[in-house]
């Protein structure tokens, strides 16, 4: 049981990555959607504000890293173009070749011209927005709790990262299952 | 809202217009790369400048967005730092740059928008 180099980063960037960013939108959701002077005793708010720090700043940097391994390591691999004189055709003569073995059929070239478009650079916004929601986080601290105004833009950007995020996920499970770059 | 018994809000402004400054750099980037076949030589930084071997004019466009982000956040964050802005309205601002890149990097959109440039693409 082995994994190749292309194995080991499709699975870092689009598993484990992808998991932790799941698993830090989801914390740190519920967090700020609960993060209300209301529903926390000042005992409760030191008690929930560094999971919530904890939250936003892994997400960030997931994002980062995500996209990082994924637009340096696996998307190389990816848009590889075959040697000179292979018929484009021809998808079987194209099987290392995902980008190019999916823009030869009809049937599958919006995998490329619509999905994989989409993903490469819809992604980039997450990390963008997400450091700023981390930022956001650091800065105020417990007095996050007082800034409604504030908290309410944390929360829209941090939705935003979510959906960049999803729609490249999402995108990156459906081309790999068509052309996987392992 | 204003609470003066709170930090002043200015450097989550600025870090907010920043992420969206760098959200539609990308997206403008994306349209250009498609309208000029000169934008597209020069955004291929795996190429001119060794930024990732392979990754093509994405190397230039993210490379664009992270340095706008930055740069943009900088100036922003002095230009704001120890003040208490609406905030309300420098998040629509920062909405507004973010659906502008969310627009502009959705293919249909973007190759709408080629079309009106260079008709026969």
């Amino acid at each position: 049981m082995q994994f190749t180099d292309r194995e080991f980063w499709a699975v870092i960037h689009g598993l484990v990555l992808g998991t932790l960013f799941l698993l830090a939108f989801g914390g740190g959701l519920a967090g700020l959607w609960s993060l209300k002077e209301k529903y926390l005793t000042a005992e409760g708010l030191a008690e929930r504000s560094p999971r919530l720090w904890v939250g936003t700043s892994v997400m960030a940097v997931v994002a980062w890293l995500t996209v990082i391994t994924g637009t340096f390591i696996v998307y190389p691999w990816y848009r590889a173009a075959p040697p000179e004189g292979t018929d484009l055709t021809n998808q079987a003569g194209l099987l290392d070749f995902p980008r190019y073995w999916l823009l030869a059929s009809d049937n599958t070239a919006e995998w490329h011209t619509f999905a994989m478009e989409w993903k490469e650079h819809v992604a980039w916004l997450a990390p963008f927005l997400a450091t700023a929601v981390a930022f956001a986080v650091l800065y105020y601290g417990t007095q996050l709790v007082r800034r409604g105004d504030v908290r309410r833009g944390v929360l829209v950007f941090f939705t935003l990262a979510f959906v960049a995020a999803g729609i490249a996920g999402l995108m990156g499970a459906f081309i790999t299952k068509a052309a996987p770059v392992a | 809202m204003q609470d003066v018994q709170t930090k002043p809000n200015g450097p989550v402004a600025a870090s907010f217009v920043a992420a969206g400054i760098a959200s539609a750099t990308v997206g403008i980037f994306v349209v250009l790369n498609e309208i000029s076949t000169e934008v597209n030589g020069f955004l291929k930084f795996d190429a001119s400048f060794g930024i990732g071997k392979g990754v093509g004019p994405l190397s230039g466009k993210v490379t664009l967005g992270v340095i706008a982000f930055v740069i943009s956040w900088v100036v922003l964050h002095f230009a704001l730092r120890g003040k208490e802005v609406n905030f309300n309205r420098w998040l629509g601002i920062a909405l507004v740059f973010v659906f502008v890149g969310f627009a502009l990097t959705f293919p249909p959109v973007f190759e709408f928008i080629v079309g009106i440039f260079v008709p026969e693409a």
